[in-house]
């Protein structure tokens, strides 16, 4: 008897909990529609975290401005953001999440790291979903037959290469010495840089280092002998600290001394004090912004950017934060055209041409899935405790 | 590359790094010596050295050497807090206890550090700025040659220490024979907080003369930390002398291998040596085996 009772209770229940539940994904399904999902992982601790607080404030700044404009046509920006803690294995399992339970619409930030990147890249090709990685490595875009769905909002290392050449070749330099770590980032340059050099007919001596090395008496010392007149490091670590001071402590203080542009951090310029007084760094234009001539047309963009992150946060921006601003901007112009249809999402981000951001002009076509290109790259100095321009074009 | 200037030059700079190598791995062995157990927040105390005299530098503007003096007196209360916090409320000590405590304790340290003074990589000029000092044609950073001084000195006083001082004799009975201690008067666990405090100063000390020329950061400490304790194997863990050698050795090697081998295979170089010189001798260079009676 008391089956025949339970067992409509329990139906009812079952019922109860099935519509609810279909009321649940009901609701859920219709406010998807009128957000569009984006997601980002990057390293806010570990090792890239001085990376990683700053682009994660770039891509605040840059939903909070879309979202207070009422979204993308009308549809409001739901950004839902991993810290991958430096880790690969932990970038990964972000991605996983990122696609399967968030169900992002498109993945814009890869781990602050180009080896974070560069492993989340073919996850989201195979999921079919729009990247923009905001890290540096070329790989990460290409072969672009493999990287249909990845692109990147920074320089490419062949451009930066190509562009410290041409200010070698200014200054009659042939005979180079390339110190790269021993990471995606400097293995990358390394690389590029065995490629361009017969191009550029530069003597080139390559030395390396770990990112974790306090000394580098012994590089540089080969280097000494060498003869090389420029010396370029390739870093992002506190090791090219290092560097400029043992380059003035070896006697190297009178050659051209060179830094990559993920040096390019007052940080960095204050720990070496008079080691940075002659040295150059190649970068994107953002860092000085104010002494591009008017004709650039990226100015006023540098500028505003710095005005709003100045006033959210008290400090001024690096670019680091003009690189993933510039990303989430490149995802809001994919997303105007191609609404939430992740095919015409790609499709939108590839036809992207002379887009003017912060960190320079963005142009992707579907053999160059990199944004930038040599034009937005010049070469800084550090005098009078500011980055300054060197070398424009 | 082959020239003496060369091999000196590298000769200092491993050295160099050898005498911090050292400093930790003293701090390794103190705390072996009165727990037997290997304390893996010494390298954050190095860490945390360099951090909190950067801080002290940047906030207050005082000179070098007394920013120094107080990270290393904060260091120490630091690690004596530690070992009076989460070693001295448990009932049973046992080695492999406080080995994982430890861990617990070096996670703790790192994150309270990168909390505190944040994230970003921190320095500060050396005790004589950046001044270079020229001997037989290498070129050395003065921090390098106060680091040696530095390094021998705190040698000289922990042998005087532990050889003529009250205390230190007592730590010596402790760690030969607690219970023998115990029995002529000597409280076992308050040896263990002094070897923590010991330990803790040696550590701050090495961060703090290491990091004008290194920079340090909050993530710094684990690389340093494991070097120590290789230094310490390497030289025989719990021997004193041994941390010397050891670590002279270990700094030395792996400034001639990424001289003139490769600095990829640096730390891999500097690894296989101290294997092989344990499968030679188990209880490291200078150390004696024990031998436990039944």
């Amino acid at each position: 008897m008391s089956g025949a009772f339970a067992k409509p209770h329990i139906r009812a229940r079952i019922a109860g909990a099935a519509l609810a539940i279909m009321a649940a994904t009901g609701a859920g399904t219709a406010s998807a529609e009128e957000t569009i999902k984006i997601g980002s992982i990057l390293s806010v601790t570990g090792p890239a975290a001085f990376l990683g607080e700053d682009m994660k404030a770039g891509m605040e700044i840059a939903v909070e401005e879309i979202n207070a404009a009422g979204g993308i046509n009308g549809r409001k920006v739901d950004w839902v953001f991993y810290d991958a803690e430096s880790q690969t294995q932990k970038a990964m399992s972000a991605t996983r999440r990122l696609l399967t339970q968030d169900r992002v619409d498109m993945i814009v930030g890869g781990g602050s790291m180009s080896g974070i990147a560069l492993a989340m890249a073919p996850m989201a090709e195979q999921a079919k979903v729009p990247f923009i990685s905001t890290e540096g490595a070329m790989n990460i875009v290409q072969p672009v037959s493999e990287r249909k769905w990845a692109f990147k909002s920074t320089v490419d290392d062949d451009s930066v290469l190509d562009r410290i050449a041409d200010y070698l070749a200014k200054k009659d330099i042939k005979k180079v010495a390339l110190l790269a770590d021993s990471s995606g980032f400097g293995q990358s340059a390394t690389e590029q840089m065995k490629l361009l050099a017969p191009k550029r007919q530069l003597d080139v001596t390559y030395e390396a280092f770990n990112p974790a090395d306090t000394d580098m008496t012994a590089q540089l010392t080969r280097i000494r002998d060498s003869g090389a007149q420029a010396i370029i490091c390739w870093t992002v670590t506190p090791a090219g600290v290092v560097f400029l001071k043992q380059a003035q402590q070896l006697g190297l203080g009178d050659r051209t001394l060179i830094h990559s542009y993920g040096f390019v951090s007052q940080r960095y310029m204050e720990l070496a004090g008079d080691a940075a007084k002659n040295l150059l760094l190649v970068s994107v234009k953002f860092p000085v912004g104010d002494q591009l001539p008017d004709s650039d047309p990226l100015k006023p963009r540098v500028q505003e950017l710095i005005q709003k992150f100045q006033k959210r946060y008290g400090r001024p921006p690096n670019q680091y934060v003009a690189q993933t601003y510039d990303a989430i901007q490149l995802a809001r112009l994919a997303v105007e055209k191609g609404g939430k249809d992740k095919a015409k999402l790609r499709d939108a981000l590839e036809a992207i041409a002379g887009y003017n951001g912060t960190g320079g002009t963005f142009t992707f076509t579907p053999a160059r899935h990199s944004g930038l290109s040599k034009d937005d790259i010049v070469m800084l100095d550090w005098k009078n405790g500011r980055f300054n321009l060197a070398d424009y074009r | 590359m082959d020239n003496a200037s060369t091999v000196l030059q590298l000769l200092f700079s491993g050295i160099g790094t050898g005498s911090i190598y050292a400093l930790v791995a003293v701090g390794f062995n103190v705390i072996f010596k009165s727990t037997d157990a290997i304390n893996f927040s010494q390298g954050e105390w190095v860490m945390m050295g360099g951090m909190v005299a950067a801080a002290t530098v940047t906030a207050s503007s005082s000179p070098v050497w007394l920013a120094c003096l107080f990270a290393v007196l904060v260091v120490t209360a630091v690690g004596l807090v530690s070992e009076r916090l989460v070693i001295l409320p448990i009932a049973k000590p046992t080695p492999l206890l406080i080995t994982l405590i430890s861990i617990g304790l070096a996670i703790c340290t790192k994150s309270a550090v990168m909390l505190t003074l944040g994230k970003n990589p921190a320095g500060y000029p050396g005790f004589a700025g950046d001044a270079l000092v020229t001997v037989a044609g290498a070129t050395v950073h003065s921090q390098t040659l106060w680091i040696l001084v530095i390094t021998a000195a705190f040698m000289v006083l922990a042998h005087l220490f532990f050889e003529k001082t009250v205390l230190g004799k007592a730590l010596r009975a402790a760690a030969a024979d607690r219970d023998a201690a115990a029995l002529v008067g000597i409280k076992a666990r308050s040896t263990v907080m002094w070897s923590f405090a010991i330990a803790a100063m040696a550590g701050a000390i090495a961060g703090t003369i290491i990091t004008p020329l290194t920079l340090t950061s909050y993530d710094a400490g684990t690389m340093l930390g494991f070097k120590g304790f290789s230094a310490a194997m390497l030289g025989g863990l719990g021997n004193l002398y041994g941390s010397l050698l050891g670590g002279l050795l270990l700094g030395v090697l792996e400034a001639f291998a990424s001289g003139y081998i490769s600095s990829h295979f640096k730390d891999a170089i500097a690894f296989v040596v101290l294997l092989l010189i344990l499968f030679w001798r188990p209880v490291g260079l200078i150390g004696k085996p024990v031998v436990e009676k039944v």
